[in-house]
């Protein structure tokens, strides 16, 4: 008896110390994509933090945003979430559903909320107020400047671009293009209607109804936009090959052949270590009705599925402090989405400024819009008929009206 | 009177290995099939008849999405695509692959294995990796062909922008990327032709023309057959390469089924509705194949 009874306690006692072996070892999967050198800069960011836990383990998978999205949900709907994923803005309504709020995991929930920025935390949220993702660095859309092309055409772009219409930028363009032999085009907008949209939003247009229910393409000033983003495209001011081709918009901006690129803040980090042949600068947005940016972002978060909730939950509290993510924003070269973190940029600080002040005047609709799955959903359908337009099989009107009835179908 | 001995002829031993053998040899790759073929198969066509999101569930439909794909004008363009890239790159593919056999099936043609190496090549390589070198080489801007025809003095071309041109570009590039691979197939079916017929043929003074279509042309039909069928089924798959280089566009102009099915179920979340795009993929292939094959009629026997 007393044998099968200590038998039992070293059984007992074995298993227990298994069970906790077991429980300190974890290995959190995270699931990225970069826009330059996020994931480096990410992992250096948290090796203190697995320094000082050593039984965390990262496996850090890595893949081109291109792929991002697909992987995401396939990983998902076959139940092996990773444990951390890095997210866009586009794609947080998307996976929405599947993420595991923050709150519950934190001793005060409303003090980590006041740590961000207001605009950032309003993506972040779920319909109940649950903060489901920590804002990592903030994005806005602008222009950016083959400065030397401007130069040599006798045009001061710092100082016109203060304040400048998209009037006075086209006949700014029209004479950069004809002082520069290599300067083909005035402007490369990236083939995306998130960059689109700042054109559009800068001409007053709106891409949902009121309510943000329904795509809502047809109304008189967004027609206007896509009227004029067509002859922009018939006259040359913007190259064909981007929206209608398959070349980047950055690269023929890097190449010197566009005088100007409409991208996000990101390509700031990209064209300080790229553009050696020419200096660039960012400038404030062209005023169409009003000024606009398109705020963004990106954001790190936690799945429903994962089976390490907690220690995910841990490192992502952790990552996302004033601190760390000062580190992180000035690793990347990007906005922090924190309200109190110093970041000491080594280089482009006014650039980034530029960016912020445009960022500020940006009206809240722009966000709430980014912020409805029916743009994600819509994406592929706008970029579809906008090119149609340019191909000039239909008109601005009829892009429209071809875009709210087939967005209509993803609501049957 | 009962004996006690069987009348009944005993079945040869060997008769149940013989039958079981060959069906335990069968059943490893009879498993992988029902697995990864059988099964999903069945699971897309069920999912076909319901209203599925990855996020959202799943609510039997019915017939729905088959009659909403009757309507769906985008569909039937991408179908229309589908018909004419299918359609113009099989008939290039039979053609040029056979010509490039015919060229180098003998063993007569000084450096004949590094020519065919050289037209090999290109089907090594991955469709993305294709696709981005091409794209890189048509691209309107920047690409390496308009380059040169601007360098001696004539205008760009728009390869991949203009719909018509693309359309062109991305059937010319999978000519590209795959004659090779068919050239291969079409060679060993002209050296399994006995050299006698040909003999006979030139003794009867048959020319070359004759030969080619009384003697090549059919005894080459089963091996035609192959190429049209395996070259029809990657068609309507084609997917990477389009994606890569001109990702459908511009507009619907080179937009496949498969594109649209991948839009519809990932972008747009409507996961049932693209597995009725697909189970209408798979019906258009089997029917195309079916069509082939009545066509290349039975395979005769010359000798």
């Amino acid at each position: 008896m007393k044998k099968l009874l200590l038998f039992l306690v070293i059984l007992g006692l074995m298993t227990a110390s298994l069970g906790a072996l077991a429980q300190q070892e974890v290995t959190l999967s995270v699931l990225w994509f970069n826009d330059a050198n996020e994931s480096e800069v990410f992992e250096d960011t948290v090796k203190d933090y697995l320094e000082q836990n050593p039984h965390v383990k990262l496996d850090m998978q890595v893949i081109a945003f291109s792929e991002f999205e697909q992987k995401l949900k396939l990983m998902i709907s076959g139940g092996n979430a990773p444990d951390l994923a890095r997210l866009p803005t586009a794609l947080l309504p998307v996976f929405l559903p599947t993420l595991e709020p923050v709150d519950g995991y934190v001793d005060d929930i409303e003090a980590v909320k006041a740590g961000f920025m207001p605009a950032m935390m309003a993506y972040a949220l779920s319909p109940d107020g649950k903060m489901v993702a920590y804002p990592t660095e903030a994005t806005g859309n602008g222009m950016l400047v083959n400065k030397t092309a401007f130069d040599k055409a006798g045009i001061d772009v710092a100082a016109l671009s203060q304040e400048w219409t998209w009037a006075q930028w086209e006949e700014a363009a029209r004479k950069v293009i004809d002082a520069n032999d290599n300067i083909k085009y005035g402007l490369a907008v990236d083939f995306t209607p998130h960059r689109f949209s700042t054109i559009l939003y800068q001409f007053g247009g709106r891409m949902l109804n009121e309510d943000l229910t329904a795509v809502a393409f047809n109304n008189p000033k967004t027609i206007e936009m896509l009227s004029w983003f067509k002859r922009m495209h018939d006259e040359e001011l913007i190259p064909k090959s981007v929206w209608m081709g398959s070349e980047k918009a950055n690269e023929l901006f890097q190449a010197g052949i566009a005088a100007a690129h409409i991208g996000g803040s990101w390509n700031i980090n990209g064209y300080s270590k790229d553009i050696t042949d020419f200096e660039w600068m960012a400038v404030r947005n062209p005023k169409g009705e009003i000024n606009s940016s398109v705020p963004g972002g990106k954001f790190i978060a936690s799945f429903q599925q994962s089976p390490n909730k907690q220690e995910a939950q841990k490192l992502m509290a952790w990552f996302s402090d004033a601190t760390h993510n000062a580190m992180y924003c000035a690793g990347t070269f990007n906005l922090t989405s924190r309200v109190d973190a110093e970041v000491n940029y080594t280089a482009n600080k006014e650039n980034f400024d530029t960016f912020a002040e445009d960022l500020k005047v940006t009206p809240a609709y722009a966000a709430q819009e980014w912020n409805s799955p029916l743009v994600g959903k819509a994406s592929a359908i706008i970029r579809e008929q906008v090119v149609q337009m340019l191909m000039g099989n239909l008109t601005p009107e009829q892009a429209a009206a071809e875009i709210d009835a087939q967005a209509a179908a993803l609501a049957q | 009177m009962h004996t006690g001995l069987s009348t009944r002829p005993r079945r040869p031993r060997g008769n149940f290995h013989q039958i079981a053998a060959p069906l335990l040899f069968l059943l490893p790759n009879m498993l992988i099939f029902v697995l990864f073929i059988i099964i999903p198969a069945f699971q897309g066509l069920r999912m076909s008849l319901t209203d599925w999101g990855i996020f959202t569930g799943s609510r039997w439909v019915g017939l729905r999405n088959f009659e909403r794909l009757l309507s769906d004008r985008v569909f039937w363009i991408t179908v229309q695509n589908t018909l004419v890239y299918s359609a113009a790159t099989v008939a290039l593919l039979t053609v040029v692959s056979l010509g490039l056999a015919m060229l180098l099936h003998r063993n007569d043609l000084r450096g004949e294995k590094a020519y065919r190496s050289a037209f090999y090549l290109p089907s090594l390589l991955s469709m993305v990796t294709v696709g981005i070198a091409w794209r890189f080489i048509l691209g309107d801007e920047m690409g390496i062909v308009n380059y040169i025809l601007r360098t001696l003095g004539g205008p760009g071309v728009g390869w991949l922008t203009d719909g018509g041109l693309a359309m062109a570009s991305v059937i010319g590039v999978s000519l590209w990327a795959q004659a090779g691979y068919y050239m291969v197939i079409m060679i060993s079916g002209l050296q399994a032709i006995p050299p006698s017929l040909y003999e006979a043929a030139r003794i009867d003074g048959a020319g070359r023309a004759q030969t080619f279509f009384h003697i090549t042309l059919p005894l080459l039909k089963s091996t035609l057959l192959v190429v049209m069928v395996l070259s029809n089924i990657s068609a309507f798959k084609a997917y990477e390469l389009i994606t890569v280089m001109t990702g459908g566009g511009p507009g619907y102009a080179t937009k496949l089924i498969v594109q649209q099915v991948y839009q519809v179920a990932f972008m747009e979340d409507r996961m049932g509705y693209a597995a009725a795009m697909s189970v209408a993929l798979m019906a258009i292939i089997g029917l195309f194949t079916l069509v082939q094959f009545r066509l290349t009629g039975k395979e005769q026997d010359y000798e």
